[in-house]
């Protein structure tokens, strides 16, 4: 048996598994007390699996790889997984680093190092796919570090600015 | 008929040519940039080509030289790139290369946008009050002048246009410079052409189309209207036809327009005849596109014609599959553009590898897309990753359907705008047939997730049992397959070797 506590959209839920011995791809789980059978019809390749069935429920979802976020056919759900087991949950990442979503070219610079932000404030524009984005910022903060100018091209996960 | 057709283009819409092409027989030669070489066009061609020049598809030279040096009798250009390029469409002339598109003549007289209205004008149609902007962009007294002839709120369009980018809406005069100098640089980036116009506002409106068809015998016919009012950025979402905002008198007085306006251009081959209409019912001609359409899949669906099989026949100087009594306009289509953008992510481009590709299937439901799983989502290009086109009986059957596939449609490995569709679809305007241009204005993607208790469990049960799972998959184990005897036996070296 394995315990967890399961964050859906900042909603906790206790969760136990027990892998069924006797059926591989079967799992009994407890939500909040409710006895769930989860049977994964692909067991046998784990990286493969992109659907379950949930006391015969289909799903299929989609699950991204840092199992932050969830899709289903009802919707995005935030996700936070804290294993009790494993001891200390992941921290929330929300550190001032505005990295490069996409790879492309920056078209123009709205800030400059030293200025103050507020969340969601144009940073700059980044131009892929012929598209503009603007990028804004993820917290309220300054900017300590402006890492492009326009003209310069980004890499994938490039840090761009960073805020504080 | 050609024996061989090069294609220069790309993505979905140079698969949908390739299959066209193979239906009559036509041996197809495809193009593709290195990025491109998975996109599913490279492997339906007969044949495909890889282009060198950084103008990628629209470098006139390597394509018609490719051309000439496969022995391809004509070129179907798609849309974008090198369609409505007249003087592309001459030098293909000049080479003996047949352009699969209008003449020269009339891709040039369609192409600027404020002679071609002055023409329909002329001829005792409406169409919306423009003005040409004085060369003298910096002269902003000048600019301002011809603003106030035109009235606000205005649009700040470029010449060349097409595909909505580059265009500015303007409700005051204060803002007029910035809109003129950010519709300038976006239509010198696309277009690689500055020139501007100004065209009075009509709005809320409904952006209609007319597709019509005409061969070199003198035949025209149309394939009833388009809807295309709802844009995202300039950028149609949904297209559907027949279009909810006409009765049936207005619907004919439309397609009688069109027909008169594409005559009066002397058109040939395919292109849709556009126009506004205003909350009064009052329809103002825009222009005419004088190439096939993202969004042709809709006409194709009620006429039951193939519109790019039209466009080769008349290319290759044959009559008009059909005459207008022929055509019969039956049922409703819709048309959802799934562009690979993240909705929850301010519709930023998702680039990526595809790694589930579901298609929906079922009665009438077609899908036209350079996508299969496994393959590459390009970041350059356009995002534009499928078109996903249903047909009903009646608008209700259709909307129906087209929820079913949106449900139905897995796409794994990048993020698409389903979801948006999926939204939108279900809106109650939307639902009702009364949206116009202004819906996605006051549109707001509902970013909250369904929380219903039996669901909500459900996931945290799979999230749970695909937590461990990914667990186990992090330690290193041996899988049982490499435990049984005959694993263990075959890793001993053969007798002989020791």
């Amino acid at each position: 048996m394995h315990k967890l506590t399961i964050l859906v959209e900042n909603q906790p839920h206790e969760v136990e598994v027990t892998p069924n011995r006797a059926q591989p791809g079967e799992f009994t789980v407890f939500v909040d007390g409710h006895p769930l059978t989860v049977f994964v019809p692909d067991f046998d390749s784990p990286e493969l699996v992109d659907w379950m069935i949930v006391d015969d429920r289909p799903y299929e979802f989609i699950l991204s790889p840092d199992l932050r976020v969830a899709q289903i056919y009802s919707g995005r759900y935030d996700i936070v997984v804290r294993d009790k087991e494993a001891g200390g949950a992941r921290p929330a990442v929300g550190d001032g680093r505005v990295k490069a979503p996409i790879p492309g070219l920056i078209t123009r610079v709205y800030v400059e190092p030293g200025q103050g932000v507020d969340v969601g404030q144009p940073l700059l524009t980044l131009e892929a796919m012929k598209m503009e984005n603007e990028i804004r910022a993820p917290i309220r903060g300054v900017v300590h570090h402006l890492a492009v100018q326009p003209g310069q091209t980004v890499a994938l996960g490039e840090v761009m600015v960073e805020i504080q | 008929m050609f024996k061989k057709i090069l294609i220069a283009n790309r993505g979905e819409i140079a698969t949908r040519i390739i299959r066209t092409c193979r239906e009559m027989g036509i041996w197809s030669v495809a193009l593709y940039t290195p990025t491109d070489r998975d996109s599913l066009h490279v492997r339906l061609a007969d044949e495909a080509h890889m282009l060198h020049s950084s103008n990628r598809y629209g470098d006139a030279d390597e394509v018609l030289a490719i051309a000439k040096a496969v022995g391809a009798e004509a070129i179907h250009p798609g849309y974008g790139f090198l369609a409505e390029e007249a003087d592309f469409a001459e030098r293909c002339a000049a080479e003996g290369v047949v352009f699969i598109g209008p003449p020269p003549a009339v891709i040039r007289a369609v192409r600027n946008k404020m002679e071609a209205m002055e023409t329909v004008k002329r001829a005792g149609h409406r169409v919306p009050v423009y003005a040409e902007l004085p060369d003298a962009y910096a002269d902003e007294a000048a600019l301002q002048r011809a603003a106030a002839r035109v009235g606000y709120p205005l649009v700040v369009k470029s010449a060349r246009g097409g595909r909505g980018r580059g265009a500015r809406v303007v409700m005051h005069p204060d803002k007029l410079v910035e809109a003129v100098r950010s519709a300038r640089r976006e239509a010198q980036l696309i277009y690689g052409d500055d020139h501007l116009y100004l065209e009075r506002a009509i709005a809320p409106s409904h952006y209609l189309s007319v597709q019509v068809l005409a061969d070199v015998h003198g035949n025209l016919v149309h394939l009833g209207e388009r809807e295309g009012s709802l844009l995202r950025h300039n950028q149609k979402l949904i297209e559907e036809s027949p279009s909810p905002a006409l009765n049936d008198a207005q619907r004919r007085e439309l397609w009688a327009t069109a027909v008169d306006i594409a005559r009066l251009f002397n058109f040939q081959n395919t292109g849709a005849v556009e126009f506004l209409v205003d909350s009064a019912g009052h329809f103002f001609f825009t222009e005419i596109k004088a190439r096939i359409q993202i969004e042709h899949g809709v006409s194709e669906m009620v006429s039951g014609m193939d519109i790019v099989r039209e466009q080769i026949r008349i290319a290759a100087g044959e009559p008009l599959s059909r005459t207008q009594e022929q055509i019969r306009l039956e049922g409703w289509a819709m048309h959802c553009r799934i562009n690979a953008e993240d909705p929850w992510n301010d519709y930023l481009p998702s680039p990526g590898r595809l790694t589930r590709f579901r298609l929906p299937q079922g009665p009438d439901v077609r899908v036209d897309t350079y996508g299969y799983a496994g393959c590459a989502i390009p970041e350059r290009f356009d995002p534009l990753l499928a078109n996903l086109i249903v047909k009903g009986d009646d608008r209700a059957m259709c909307l129906s359907r087209m929820r079913r596939a949106l449900m139905e449609f897995r796409i794994v490995g990048v993020q698409t705008n389903a979801p948006l569709h999926k939204q939108l679809i279900q809106h109650p305007a939307f639902v009702a047939g009364v949206y116009d241009t202004n819906f996605m204005a006051r549109f707001r993607f509902d970013v909250s997730a369904n929380t219903n208790e039996e669901t909500c469990r459900d996931l945290v049960a799979i999230v749970a049992v695909a937590y461990l799972m990914r667990r186990r998959l992090d330690r290193p184990v041996t899988p049982p397959r490499f435990l049984s005897g005959w694993h263990r036996s075959a890793r001993r070296l053969p007798s002989q070797w020791m």
